[in-house]
């Protein structure tokens, strides 16, 4: 078997594994999604208030619309809970059978990221499509070149984000404070990733500083390609901007893991 | 604590059986006594962790932080929310993480786990136990160091309501402490109804993120979002009683008259939560061995 078959069948195993699991916690699931939903329609609503006296920076109240529905559905794509997952591990001692296992932990982790997203994605589409029905505001143009492209960015943004999510995880072979830490980036992302509003609505400065970190790129920026607000050289900009960042926390991860494992003392058993 | 004193009246072992309820005024009593030794116990446990509470605050500051960071966004746009200027908002805020801070030092670390011990089965014990149920699972443990948020969050309102200029007179002082403590209630009843749910839903162990999801809308005055959304905040999820109207009462824009209506959306919402209680309870087989 070729090396490439082998790691099919493998992910394949995993996947479907996940999968399995998810479907016994459907239910749970759902409410997880609810919740993840509720922080942008909130903020579409007061956006939608605001922008009922005349479009704020160019946003209109349909392009508010647009832009929280694209934002649910990519932030859905891209989030990882992997760092509350190994902090648990860490810290309990699950890692010890994982690190047994012929396949290095993260693949697992992927796998159970692919699994959870093709089903919480399908929801949140599902219901889009249905809202879309019946209100206009949220209807995107067919244009498959830019949903390409926009598969392309969640792409590289899920990595990223998996990737941030893993490394700040590991930190807990040093702290008990690494899930804080977490807490502390989204406090950050909910401005400088656009989760509050469009980064073309926050103070330029601030907007200038946030594309040079790699919050934009692993939100803001997906959705923008989504909603057919990044064009022309933004595009090239964005994409670059994620790649380098991906670079970046890959090699964070690998400092971190490598550095980390050697401080592992088990617990548990 | 009615039910409590069914069960101390029908109790086999009871003196009280068969003779006239003396002993119901020795319930609730009793009751009290139960709570202050749990809460004892609580703060003798969480007194080794004193770190926590350095923690807490930090994290309780860090959040007043990027929510004031995202109503600075708001208004940067619009000089006003729904009517509310900026410095009102931020008396509403104020409510809000007070209110988050009775959320979770008391009802999240206590009925919050309600939905767990359903699944397990150990809700049993709690059954088992000649008190109020309900009282007991709402009541029992403080996760103190929250409690912090309470003086924090008022703080914060005091100190918004000094940058409004206005002072408030007593009757609006009184008239924000009656709503306050009515908001408390329709939380509490939020959290029942929603916890209520477990007994239905087995399966689901993550209920208390229905709170949170619901909760997330009171963090802005209701008049706020569109009037549809406002309907269903009003009379269906009643979350504009939580925060809006404290808010409103303590900077006078509504007048002190307010207060009866929260006193009666309380009392309401409080016998709702009786009855969604025992109702659930009715459904409740065990799951334990």
């Amino acid at each position: 078997m070729s090396r490439a078959a082998r790691w099919v069948r493998r992910y394949g195993a995993l996947i479907r594994n996940a999968w399995l699991v998810d479907l016994q916690y459907r239910a749970s699931i759902t409410l997880w999604l609810l919740w993840g939903v509720t922080e942008p329609a909130v903020a579409l609503g007061i956006w939608w208030t605001i922008a009922g006296d005349g479009p704020v920076a160019g946003y209109a109240r349909a392009d508010f619309a647009r832009y929280f529905f694209a934002l649910m559905l990519v932030n859905q794509l891209t989030i990882a809970w992997d760092s509350w997952y190994l902090d648990s591990w860490i810290r309990e001692g699950e890692l010890n059978f994982r690190l047994a296992r012929p396949l290095h932990p993260a693949h697992e982790a992927v796998a159970e990221n692919i699994a959870y997203k093709a089903r919480t994605a399908g929801m949140i589409l599902v219901v889009w499509l249905l809202v879309a029905l019946a209100w206009p505001a949220v209807r995107l143009p067919l244009q498959p070149g830019r949903w390409a492209l926009t598969a392309l960015a969640v792409l590289l943004a899920a990595a990223m984000r998996f990737f941030i999510s893993f490394t700040t995880g590991l930190l807990a072979f040093w702290t008990t404070r690494a899930t804080a830490i977490m807490d502390l980036h989204a406090g950050v992302s909910l401005f400088l990733s656009g989760r509050i509003a469009p980064l073309a609505l926050l103070p330029p400065a601030v907007a200038g500083a946030a594309a040079w970190l790699w919050f934009p790129y692993m939100l803001a920026f997906p959705v923008e390609v989504l909603t057919g607000a990044a064009h022309g050289a933004a595009l090239g900009h964005g994409f670059a901007g994620q790649v380098v960042w991906l670079g970046v926390w890959i090699a964070g991860y690998r400092l971190a893991w490598s550095r980390g494992i050697k401080r592992y003392g088990a617990v548990g058993g | 604590m009615r039910s409590a004193e069914l069960q101390w009246k029908i109790e086999p072992w009871g003196k009280a059986r068969g003779t006239k309820p003396v002993m119901t005024f020795r319930v609730p009593h009793s009751a009290f006594r139960i709570l202050g030794a749990l809460w004892r116990l609580n703060l003798a446990e969480e007194l080794q962790y004193r770190a926590n509470f350095a923690a807490s605050v930090l994290g309780t500051l860090f959040w007043i932080g990027t929510a004031l960071l995202t109503l600075a966004l708001f208004f940067g746009h619009t000089t006003r929310l729904g009517g509310w200027d900026y410095w009102e908002v931020v008396v509403l805020l104020g409510v809000f993480n007070a209110l988050t801070g009775v959320v979770e030092a008391v009802l999240r670390p206590g009925i919050g786990r309600l939905a767990a011990e359903v699944r397990s089965g150990s809700l049993d014990l709690v059954l088992a136990k000649p008190v109020d149920a309900q009282g007991f699972v709402s009541f029992r443990r403080l996760d103190i160091w929250r409690l912090a948020d309470i003086p924090l969050g008022l703080g914060l309102a005091g100190y918004a309501l000094a940058r409004l200029g206005r002072v408030p007179s007593v009757a609006q002082l009184a008239a924000f402490a009656l709503a306050l403590v009515a908001a408390a209630v329709v939380v509490y009843t939020i959290w029942v109804v929603l916890m209520s749910l477990a007994f239905w839903f087995v399966s689901v162990e993550n209920l208390s993120v229905l709170f949170d999801a619901v909760y997330e809308g009171a963090r802005y005055p209701v008049s706020a979002y569109p009037t549809a959304l406002r309907f269903v905040f009003v009379y269906l999820i009643p979350i504009a009683w939580t925060t809006t109207i404290p808010a409103s009462a303590l900077t006078g824009r509504l007048g002190p008259g307010i207060a009866l209506a929260a006193a009666a959306v309380a009392a309401l919402a409080f016998a709702l939560a009786r009855l969604v209680w025992r109702m659930a309870l009715k459904r409740y087989t065990g799951a334990s061995g």
